[in-house]
């Protein structure tokens, strides 16, 4: 596909600021201090009633943190951990009036309200006769986290919910990206987020995708992914614009590639060929040769299918062990629609840090995995450019290059 | 939009009135038929709300290959089957090149209903590996982009009312962004019971608890509420040069697109919330407006949906008072996830026949606002 080369003179992108929720507890620094002490936030389920299920455990975000996070009946668990993550961001941007005002907004999502709409569900079905509280059912689309922070952040620009699996928060940032970069608006508040469903749990188990112990990403015995809950968000904006309002930068978001297998409903390509693209194409978009990315943060998921694809893939990319790799979906689960956008705020954060997070529970690398996967404990690492991977169910593929800001 | 020009050169449509190309869509509009009638897919005698406009699942069978269909929830087969109409209609092939953007309102919930089941009836030995994918929002998009073979981004983007405008907005943007050099836009929803039950129970479908009869009515003094339909639409969108190039049938140019959001609480409409500062207003506000021929709405008989549009467009449209109120189908389709993308095909054909310029506008509950302007490839 033709590009116009390294931006074609379009504007830089930047991440100005950083909102996340997660299973360590509200806020980026939460968040970062988990994730650099290697705590693996995965535990036995609380939310759902496991009995019966091959895996039984999920890296929730705890109720004392939920219980700080507002109580309105009105808004679903996933539309109170968005908006708390997009308000953390929009404050750390210090974005304020017009450039607020004027901010697109894209969400990637999948589960919606449907944690909530699932009680209400059951409970009608066990009665076997209509049940109160049928209010639920209007926040169960993935769309209602859009229209909910829309509405509460007073935000005018171009509005977007983009369901693409694991991919979605990812995807979310990536087409944010195009509209800063067209000039379509300066600022946009880009992120994803899921939270625990019965149906993400039940359905994953009954594909016998969940391991029934912490996830092992890119271990030999590795046996499946564990599901997690979080939002991340950020303010993205055009770099020149950010600078003339004093803006602090996070990072440059260099590039990204967004490609679709077109090969299977949930296996992904066993070369990795969409894979390998995505990879390829965000390298060229950000203008940098593969020697150039210090780090991965993998999709590394922990299944047997997605690491080896995976690491076939960062093979013909990267070539055998030339870069650092590792999953933290080890750390704070498989977060689904908002995995994307966490692993993205991960890599922004080990970029400003110096500091790369680890694989938990990673005991004997996979011999089909020739890369240093940082087994256990952070690493220290001076890299100026990194990579962030998200693959999804249809065959879904998004990678984010991101870089340290060089020109404050 | 600047830089690269989008223009339309396929069409496929699976709807209650017609199913084919551009030429079965110039026919359905030219013959102006309502396909709403009494709901024949459940019984909904006992419910407040009873009547759709379906497609006819004889006709959906024959769209879709028996074997994969076999396979496919029929949400997945509407998609599907009208993005094969589409991909045909443009006589485009697939390869890294294509990109796909699906918009739907409510998904494949029947699939997730019956996972649901499942457990409920006999516990984790009644769930179904093979129904959960479906419950993912992306699946239809997915099926369709293995069918085609689409691997540029394939995009599904969830949206009340508006989801084939937005869907056609977001596909125009990812050729002019190069992301790819095709795309097949449009958006799909299926008629199901429960949210059908459900919507009627809320007071969300004709009659809205009034006591009007029920029908769709945009506009009209006694609108009482949106008639659900169900279908997909998709159009064939390409970059001018290379469906030049191809010597492809170009029906229209996607001259420009805007979509923004008018603050509201989440679920409402509200005739009084002005837009002044949405990209949309501002589009609109810009353009030279004396060469629009007509004006497409999202008008589908919700009178906060109507009275809004209708609001807002008096002011953007300035002495354009004649566009007004816009053209709805949502009396002749019902009201469904690609029925945005239809707006936008029915002024593709606009532009064929000789219209100047055609302006397709959305405004959701919610506060999502769409505007595409479509004129002829000149």
């Amino acid at each position: 596909m033709s590009r116009p080369g390294p931006r074609g003179g379009r504007p830089d992108v930047v991440v100005s600021g950083l909102g996340v929720v997660s299973p360590y507890g509200a806020g980026v620094k939460s968040f970062w201090t988990g994730l650099a002490a290697g705590i693996c936030a995965i535990k036995p389920v609380t939310l759902i009633d496991a009995e019966g299920f091959r895996s039984r455990i999920a890296a929730e975000i705890p109720a004392e943190v939920m219980g700080t996070l507002g109580s309105s009946r009105r808004r679903s668990r996933a539309d109170r951990v968005a908006l708390a993550a997009a308000r953390e961001a929009l404050a750390d941007a210090g974005l304020q009036g017009t450039d607020r005002a004027e901010a697109a907004l894209l969400i990637g999502a999948v589960g919606g309200g449907m944690l909530e709409g699932e009680e209400w569900y059951w409970e009608e079905t066990r009665r076997g006769a209509p049940a109160p509280g049928m209010r639920a059912l209007r926040s169960i689309l993935p769309f209602s986290h859009a229209e909910t922070l829309g509405w509460r952040l007073g935000l005018t620009g171009p509005k977007e919910t983009v369901v693409m699996a694991c991919a979605s928060g990812a995807a979310s940032i990536a087409l944010g990206a195009d509209l800063v970069r067209a000039g379509v608006t300066p600022t946009a508040l880009v992120g994803g987020v899921d939270v625990l469903t019965h149906i993400c749990f039940m359905g994953f188990n009954a594909l016998k995708l969940l391991d029934p112990t912490p996830c092992r990403p890119f271990d030999r015995d590795r046996r499946g992914m564990s599901i997690g809950e979080a939002a991340a968000f950020f303010v993205i904006e055009d770099a020149e614009h950010c600078r003339a309002r004093g803006g602090r930068v996070h990072a440059r978001l260099g590039g990204y590639g967004m490609t679709t297998d077109a090969h299977h409903i949930t296996a992904p390509h066993p070369e990795g060929e969409g894979m390998i693209q995505a990879m390829r194409l965000a390298l060229e978009d950000a203008g940098l040769p593969p020697s150039e990315v210090g780090y991965v943060n993998a999709h590394g998921t922990g299944t047997p299918q997605n690491d080896r694809a995976e690491a076939l893939a960062l093979r013909r990319v990267f070539g055998d062990g030339a870069v650092l790799v590792s999953s933290t979906k080890s750390l704070v689960g498989h977060t689904m629609a908002a995995a994307g956008s966490v692993e993205a705020a991960a890599t922004i954060l080990a970029l400003q840090h110096g500091l790369l997070p680890p694989t938990a529970n990673l005991v004997h690398v996979d011999p089909d995995v020739p890369f240093d996967c940082l087994p256990d404990t952070a690493r220290p690492a001076h890299i100026t450019a990194a990579l962030s991977n998200s693959f999804g169910f249809g065959g879904q593929n998004v990678s984010l290059v991101f870089s340290r800001d060089l020109h404050p | 939009m600047t830089g690269r020009r989008v223009v339309i050169t396929g069409l496929g449509t699976v709807n209650a009135s017609t199913v084919g190309g551009r030429d079965a869509l110039a026919g359905a509009l030219a013959v102006g038929r309502s396909a709403i009638g009494p709901v024949r897919a459940f019984d909904a005698t006992k419910m407040v709300s009873r009547l759709a406009a379906e497609v006819d699942e004889a006709t959906l069978a024959s769209l879709v290959d028996r074997d994969a269909a076999r396979r496919l929830s029929r949400i997945c087969r509407l998609a599907l089957g009208a993005c094969l109409l589409a991909v045909r209609d443009a006589g485009i092939a697939g390869g890294p090149g294509l990109g796909m953007v699906v918009g739907t309102e409510h998904g494949d919930f029947t699939s997730s209903r019956d996972f649901a089941q499942g457990f409920l009836r006999r516990g984790p030995a009644g769930l179904s590996p093979m129904i959960f994918p479906n419950t993912v929002m992306n699946t239809m998009a997915s099926i369709a982009a293995i069918a085609v073979g689409a691997k540029a981004p394939t995009v599904t983007m969830n949206q009340p009312t508006l989801a084939g405008d937005l869907a056609v907005a977001r596909g125009a943007r990812l050729i002019v962004d190069r992301r790819a050099e095709a795309v097949v836009a449009g958006g799909v929803d299926e008629l199901f019971h429960d949210v059908y039950q459900r919507l009627a129970e809320m007071g969300a479908l004709s009659p809205m608890r009034g006591r009007a009869p029920e029908g769709c009515r945009p506009f009209a003094v006694d609108h009482n509420g949106p008639v659900l339909g169900e279908g997909a639409t998709f159009i064939v969108l390409e970059e001018l040069e290379a469906a030049r190039a191809r010597g492809a049938r170009i029906m229209a140019e996607i001259v420009e697109t805007a979509w923004g959001n008018v603050p509201t609480a989440p679920h409402t409409g509200r005739a009084v919330r002005a837009d002044h500062v949405s990209p949309v207003a501002r589009m609109i506000r810009a353009r030279d407006l004396t060469l629009v021929a007509r004006c497409y709405g999202s008008g589908n008989g919700d009178p906060a949906v109507d009275d809004w549009e209708r609001a807002l467009l008096g002011r953007d449209l300035g002495g354009r008072a004649d566009l007004l109120p816009p053209v709805s189908l949502a009396p002749r389709f019902g009201q469904h996830g690609g029925l945005g993308a239809l707006r936008v095909g029915a002024a593709a054909l606009d532009a064929v026949h000789g219209a100047p310029s055609v302006l397709v506008h959305g405004i959701a509950r919610g506060g999502c606002r769409t505007a595409v302007l479509v004129g002829p490839a000149l």
